[in-house]
């Protein structure tokens, strides 16, 4: 499809002009960068040094009510809300490409209304990712920094400008509302563009051959290096809140005397609460297992279910862990465990 | 798009004791008001709750041969099951489901069956038992093994020696440690299936109950000349959704709320975790 261009200083001319749309986007605080619902474009941090984290909760949010209920044990408000048509702008193609994971745990034999709702009225416009960070993966995994997979919209930052690629009709609606603030892109964009692609995949440093995973994995369920990894882990979920494939999740009620509702929150397989059983005994006691169900659900279990890895290789488990458990080195040992 | 977390509401029509005790099980015998047709095969499960509470998943104990009626039979451990046992006949609960597998019990017309039970776990086999007798030209000899720590953790009592009396079911209860009166085998039920020596021909075994008994009741139905093919036990986990996708309840790449409960031991060996 076709490639536009866009001035950096006309972008909130181009957001503008996409009011009808929710739009969330990177927005730092303090050392962090978060997506959240803009209300104002000054507040969009585009910032290539800055790893955002946590783009599913535009589709996903960590906390939405499913139900609520009144003292008559009455069901009321069943149905999704009415969600308005969103974009996310500003993700990264990894982040994009989880959703691709994320869409057949949602689908299946019961398909989830509340995340298939928003999924569906949802625009992905990724940001291509010039500088790649210290513990991206994603060449390893299928993916690239510039991948267009997921995305409807894919920018690239130049000089002074975007570079918009059109990827879908989606994508195409959207650029069709915004055009007046675009010119068409020319060889020479093309061309300085597939140099940034060229130059950010040779900046990714960390590599790892995953070839054979999944089998090397059914050999060593038993095996001295699970307690060698989980040893120093904290068990503080932090490499699965970051993550742009977990998708685990609880319910919980919320209730006072008279109503009250069901509320569906992220979960954690790294909390011991998360498999405890009501008798006391839990399958997953200590965090060696529940680090080793992490790794499997990952790199063997979801192969073994939809075909595919659990992970787009964006590093930020290793990014944000506290202690370091580095699950390219995890990756490494297990292909070279006897 | 159906949605599938929202429960259906069922009032409780009885409620009985089947154990005593610092864990006390209740059978809740319900029914939905709206009509709603369950529709349910022996061996699956149902999300059961209060609104306000929670849910817990709760295997079905009454054969779909029971026209009208639900029941479960529910130890009281945490928060959803302790709130359950306050209930009253008259009471509401929410129900969603049915969920998981089942047994594949037309796939056993023809043949014997043995069910091999413990404590609370007679539960998900009570539907099998109920759905033979009510379907008993179509099945071959039906035995039942059965036991609990004392005579007051046995479930469904009054029912399992109202079965000893008939021919065409052969009943052996038992309890761990001696007690006066009870003049029935008197030791483990892995113990009893060995005294009660089911032959493996033709024949189907399904096990439920504490994970420490299934392991030994396999390894003697295995010692008894029973393929993997021949041995079904059903599987219990913490759960949430029901529905395969929170996460919680899996077994190697096998989620128990869908994949299972039920599982053949041939599938089950190969899964890590077992």
């Amino acid at each position: 499809m076709d490639s536009y261009i866009l001035q950096k200083e006309k972008l909130n001319n181009f957001l503008d002009s996409l009011k009808e749309y929710e739009i969330w986007a990177p927005v730092q605080k303090d050392a962090t960068t978060l997506f959240e619902v803009i209300r104002d474009f000054q507040n969009i941090s585009l910032d290539l040094n800055h790893q955002p984290i946590i783009s599913k909760s535009a589709v996903f949010p960590q906390t939405e009510p499913l139900f609520t209920f009144d003292n008559d044990a009455a069901i009321k408000e069943t149905s999704p809300k009415e969600e308005k048509d969103t974009i996310v702008f500003g993700i990264r193609p990894c982040d994009a490409r989880s959703f691709k994971l994320l869409d057949p745990v949602f689908e299946g034999d019961f398909p989830d209304p509340y995340y298939l709702t928003r999924r569906n009225k949802t625009a992905l416009i990724g940001i291509a990712c010039n500088e790649p960070f210290p513990n991206c993966f994603c060449t390893s995994i299928d993916g690239n920094p510039f991948s267009k997979e997921g995305l409807d919209l894919l920018f690239t930052s130049l000089n002074d400008s975007f570079y918009i690629e059109v990827i879908t009709d989606k994508g195409k609606t959207i650029i069709d509302k915004a055009s007046s603030h675009l010119t068409q892109a020319k060889a020479e964009d093309t061309k300085e563009k597939e140099q940034l692609a060229k130059a950010s995949e040779g900046k990714i440093k960390r590599q790892i051959n995953l070839d054979g995973i999944k089998e090397k994995l059914a050999a060593i369920f038993e095996h001295a290096i699970w307690d060698k990894f989980s040893s120093k882990c904290i068990g503080c979920g932090i490499c699965t809140y970051s993550c742009p494939t977990c998708y685990c999740f609880d319910m919980q009620d919320e209730s006072s005397a008279r109503k009250g509702r069901r509320v569906r929150t992220w979960d954690s397989c790294m909390f011991a609460e998360y498999t405890l059983h009501a008798s006391g005994h839990n399958p997953r006691p200590t965090r060696t297992e529940r680090l080793r169900n992490r790794i499997y659900h990952k790199f063997k279990f979801n192969i073994d279910n939809f075909g595919v890895p659990s992970c787009v290789g964006c590093g930020r488990c290793i990014a944000l862990c506290p202690v370091n458990v580095d699950l390219i080195e995890i990756l490494s040992t297990i292909k070279e465990a006897e | 798009m159906k949605n599938p977390y929202v429960p259906e509401i069922a009032k409780i029509i009885d409620v009985r004791d089947e154990a005593l005790g610092v864990r006390p099980i209740k059978t809740f015998k319900v029914s939905f008001q709206n009509g709603h047709d369950f529709n349910h095969r022996p061996g699956q499960c149902a999300i059961i709750g209060l609104l306000g509470t929670g849910e817990s998943m709760i295997s079905i104990a009454s054969s779909p041969t029971k026209n009208g009626y639900l029941e479960f039979s529910v130890m009281k451990l945490g928060k959803v099951t302790s709130a359950l046992h306050a209930c009253e006949t008259g009471d509401t609960i929410s129900i969603r489901g049915p969920y998981g597998n089942g047994f594949p019990i037309d796939d056993w017309k023809g043949k014997n069956i043995v069910t091999i039970g413990g404590g609370i776990g007679q539960a998900p086999l009570r539907p099998i038992l109920q759905y033979i007798l009510d379907n008993r030209e179509d099945y071959g000899k039906l035995d039942i093994i059965y036991g609990a720590r004392t005579t007051n953790d046995l479930c469904f009592k009054e029912e399992l020696f109202e079965l000893e009396k008939r021919d065409d079911v052969n009943v052996h209860l038992s309890i761990d440690m001696k007690e006066e009166g009870w003049t029935r085998f008197v030791g483990f039920v892995p113990t009893n299936l060995l005294e009660v020596k089911p032959p493996p021909d033709n024949t189907i075994a399904i096990t439920c109950g504490p994970v420490v008994m299934i392991k030994f009741v396999i390894k003697n139905l295995l010692a008894l000349g029973f393929s993997d093919q021949q041995i079904f036990t059903t599987m219990e986990n913490r759960m949430k959704c029901g529905i395969g996708k929170c996460g919680r309840c899996n077994v190697g790449h096998l989620y128990v709320c869908k994949d299972g409960p039920v599982f053949s031991y041939a599938t089950l060996k190969d899964l890590p975790e077992f």
